[in-house]
């Protein structure tokens, strides 16, 4: 019976039209292919002992040990048996480690309490990041984008704690200690008003808060002054940013290089990993299985738009080439038009008027208020330009995209030039009046944010109350927009950054910004916006707001170096015409050791650096060169193992088509055997 | 002072913790979760390993499975018959893979194995299909969806046989860093 089920199964693989079968399931059945070495690496390690008694002993020991050693020091945890099966396991060790010497059992159980610590250490540190239980809400509710929103600003949350740690800890404290001139900054005076906490003058003028109140005083030793701990203090906030968003940016480049181009690989991930095992109600079910189908469907229509592509004539494409250079050129002429405005707001609101307190109010924030306008009509204004270059979505999203991030760099850019071209007025403190306009930049993006918040809760109340009507249907709820919120987060960052010298605390005043920040964008997302139909795709465009987050620290490094030139001959604030940051770290290195000193010119001189630079150069090529031999390897790899595995199969079905033909001779002479037999028996 | 009703030994309690990556007090916690499924099958005392299995219906209507596309297919896959009938081994097994703390080869495996509906050891192009019919509902035509099974065996078959071994499924997750945050039930 069995040899009969056998003849039909290699009859049907012998046909030689079957080359490539379809039905390749025999293929998989075949004598010969349950013995080769690959099949019997696949069963579990408990058929070694099986193995070991066969000839083939010798292949499978090769073959398995390329897979993974199940040995006896991998975790039991780690192990993909049953659990029956890892108690059996656990037994078996338990007895091995009674008989093996005591050195080793001590050192095993050394690892195993290593690990069982540091596996503590890790849970509670990530107990104590917050918030966890609503971002998992988020999650399910709206996706992994927007949740990839929140944890940015907890992150960015993060890097403001830890600089405003280090500017209490060398900046504040010192300054605190030392004492003040003789009336205390925080008696209030005759002109002050609520009105300060808006414009940063009068109190708050006085405060920690602005440049005005650290001035330079002697500690003891003279390395030790406040403003030698100033200086020290800004720097390392600067390179501390910097370590921790290089860091970032590498790490997820790293993943965005490993997913190769954003074409290949897509609709697999996106089969396998795209469901969320974590979903638990009906409706957030429901929500995933339509953001999923959305996503196939894009990705569908993008193969259709490729195909398209393909197929346009020559006209087409020179019709196609002009319109989008005058769309770009559109959109340079939008680009250049509101930097004018940016500059010209900047300049009327330099003159002062005093007709009404509100007025006045208006007229110093002007500024602030031109750069948000700018930044949250134009963006607008890409999206539709793109609809009409006719590229594909993603490619529609990823320009809009990197032309509101150089506008929202830009227009900040346009700012500072403006202050940094502004004369020099004697009398007052300039270090101080640029701290402000970083002050007012800042308060206003929370203004905004509350702007916001009190514009969409009406809207979806509108929405909920009277769902029929047309202007309803027109507007509807408001919808989330990831990139221009995480863009948002990027540009007050970035103004922290080229306002903390000039205004201490305002990494403190962040922190209680994105605090703020937090709960009314939840409460936004929570109450008042739909989940937006198109997903966002986070990894690869993390990279590109890590790249923006990076620009935007190189900025305010060039601003702050350009400044410290700039107020050369102050006259307030720790760095006066006496005390600059040249002379106080010059006067501290020459209180070092002189190799120390010779140390230290050698690294600030030229040499060193175009050394430094050279070297580098050198690295980044072997690396690059190295990158592409590898990829180069992969390419012939892969043929090579498609080549394999087609000589593989055809060797199986020539085996089992000599085996069936074997048979057949077999039987046929068998029955010549009998016949013969019968024949003599007979005569 | 009440009585102290036992339900593990101390020994049972450290082989858990040795071949799960639940501590004792979550390992008890699952306990009172696999005993409220059906509390008259289940017993409170397990000193003495009972051979206790609840059948996949019970537990694929617990809330953390039941909005799941494929929780036949995870509690097949865990259990001793392949019916998805469930011990209680199998269930914190199951849970043991699917939580936070797994690592993502142990993952990949079990990953591997749920989605092989036709269990032959390989993805062929009618398992994607029905993973794609899973996940979509009947939101995407017939042919749309061949569509994508086809270009998902483009995409991640290595070895041109149109199938999908352990190691071609390998080497597509570890290029899509969401899995492990993704792939993991919390209980």
């Amino acid at each position: 019976m069995e040899n009969d089920s056998r003849t039909v199964s290699f009859q049907r693989l012998s046909s030689v039209d079957s080359i490539v079968s379809d039905d390749s399931c025999e293929y998989y059945q075949t004598d010969i292919y349950e013995q080769l070495p690959s099949s019997l690496s696949k069963r579990r390690c408990q058929y070694v002992d099986q193995a070991q008694e066969d000839d083939d002993y010798e292949d499978f020991e090769y073959v398995s040990h390329l897979n993974r050693d199940w040995s006896s020091t991998q975790p039991l945890k780690m192990l993909p048996l049953s659990l029956q099966e890892k108690k059996e396991i656990r037994e078996k060790r338990n007895q091995e480690r009674l008989s093996i010497n005591p050195w080793k059992s001590w050192t095993q159980s050394q690892q195993i309490a290593r690990r069982r610590l540091r596996e503590q250490l890790e849970m509670f540190f990530s107990g104590l990041l917050p918030w966890k239980r609503t971002l998992n809400k988020i999650e399910g509710g709206f996706g992994v984008g927007v949740k990839a929103y929140f944890v940015f600003l907890r992150y960015l949350l993060c890097l403001n704690l830890l600089n405003c740690a280090i500017i209490i800890g060398s900046v504040l404290i010192p300054s605190l200690i030392v004492g003040n001139r003789s009336p205390p900054w925080y008696r209030t005076q005759k002109n002050d008003s609520v009105l300060d906490i808006f414009l940063g003058s009068g109190f708050l003028e006085r405060s920690p808060i602005f440049y005005t109140f650290y001035e330079y005083k002697a500690l003891g030793p003279i390395c030790l002054n406040t403003s030698l701990l100033f200086f020290a203090g800004m720097v390392s906030i600067l390179i501390l940013s910097l370590i921790m968003i290089v860091h970032r940016t590498v790490v997820g480049y790293k993943h965005t290089w490993l997913t190769g181009s954003s074409f290949t690989g897509n609709m697999s991930k996106k089969v396998f990993c795209g469901w969320d095992f974590c979903i638990q109600d009906a409706q957030t079910a429901s929500l995933k299985h339509s953001f999923i189908r959305n996503e196939l469907k894009m990705d569908l229509e993008e193969q259709r738009f490729r195909v398209k592509v393909s197929q346009r004539t020559l006209k087409q494409w020179v019709v196609l080439c002009f319109l989008r250079a005058v769309l770009n050129f559109l959109v340079l002429l939008l680009l250049g038009g509101s930097f004018i405005l940016i500059y010209y707001a900047s300049e009327v609101s330099e003159e002062k008027i005093s007709i009404h307190w509100t007025l006045n109010l208006f007229w110093e924030y002007l500024p602030p208020i031109t750069i948000t306008l700018v930044n949250f009509l134009l963006p607008q204004l890409f999206n539709t330009i793109s609809v009409f270059e006719d590229y594909s979505l993603t490619t529609q999203l990823n320009l809009t995209l990197v032309r509101s991030i150089f506008l929202k760099l830009a227009s900040l850019g346009i700012f500072l030039f403006f202050l940094i071209r502004k004369a020099i007025a004697t009398g007052k403190c300039d270090e101080t009046e640029f701290g402000k306009e970083m002050y007012k930049l800042t308060v206003f993006h929370l203004l905004a944010c509350v702007c916001n918040v009190l514009v969409a809760y009406p809207r979806t109340l509108l929405v909920e109350k009277c769902p029929s009507s047309k202007l309803v249907k027109m507007v509807g709820k408001p919808e989330f927009v990831i990139p221009l919120n995480v863009l948002d987060l990027v540009y007050s960052q970035t103004v922290i950054w080229v306002g903390v010298f000039y205004c201490p605390l305002l990494p403190a005043i962040s922190i209680l910004k994105l605090l703020a920040i937090f709960y009314m964008k939840k409460f936004t997302l929570v109450r008042c916006c739909v989940p937006a139909q198109r997903m966002f795709r986070t990894t690869s465009s993390s990279v590109l707001f890590n790249f923006m987050l990076l620009l935007g620290l190189i900025m305010s490094a060039v601003t702050l170096g350009i400044n410290i030139n700039r107020f050369e001959r102050g006259h307030c604030g720790p760095f006066t015409y006496e005390n600059s940051v040249f002379n106080v770290t010059s006067k501290c290195v020459e209180t070092l050791p002189l190799p120390a000193q010779k140390a230290i010119s050698y690294i600030t001189s030229e040499a060193f650096a175009f050394a430094l630079i050279l070297a580098e150069a050198i690295i980044l090529t072997s690396f690059v060169s190295r990158g592409t031999a590898n990829r180069k390897a992969i390419e012939r790899l892969k043929d090579m193992l498609i080549m394999c595995s087609s000589d593989k199969r055809f060797l199986v079905k020539q085996h089992s088509t000599l085996v069936r033909r074997q048979k057949k001779i077999q039987k046929n002479t068998e029955e010549m055997a009998d016949y013969v037999s019968n024949i003599s028996r007979e005569s | 002072m009440g009585s102290k009703h036992t339900t593990f030994r101390d020994d049972q309690l450290d082989e858990y913790q040795d071949c799960t990556f639940f501590t004792s007090k979550e390992i008890l916690r699952l306990h009172g979760r696999f005993r409220d499924l059906a509390p008259n099958i289940v017993p409170m005392d397990y000193t003495n390993n009972p051979d206790i299995t609840l059948p996949s219906s019970v537990i694929t209507a617990m809330p953390e499975l039941k909005e799941n596309p494929f929780r036949h297919s995870i509690v097949e896959a865990f259990s001793e018959d392949g019916k998805g009938n469930l011990s209680f081994n199998d269930f914190v097994d199951m849970f043991s893979v699917l939580s936070e703390m797994a690592p993502l080869d142990l993952k990949i495996i079990y990953a591997f194995k749920i989605y092989d509906f036709n269990r032959d050891g390989f993805l062929c192009e009618k398992d994607v299909e029905e993973t794609v019919h899973r996940l979509t509902g009947e939101e995407l035509r017939p042919e749309e969806r061949r569509l994508v099974s086809q270009r998902v065996m483009e995409e991640a078959d290595l070895d041109g046989d149109w199938k999908l071994s352990l190691i071609d499924f390998e080497n597509m997750i570890s290029k899509a860093p969401d899995f492990i945050s993704t792939f993991h039930v919390r209980i």
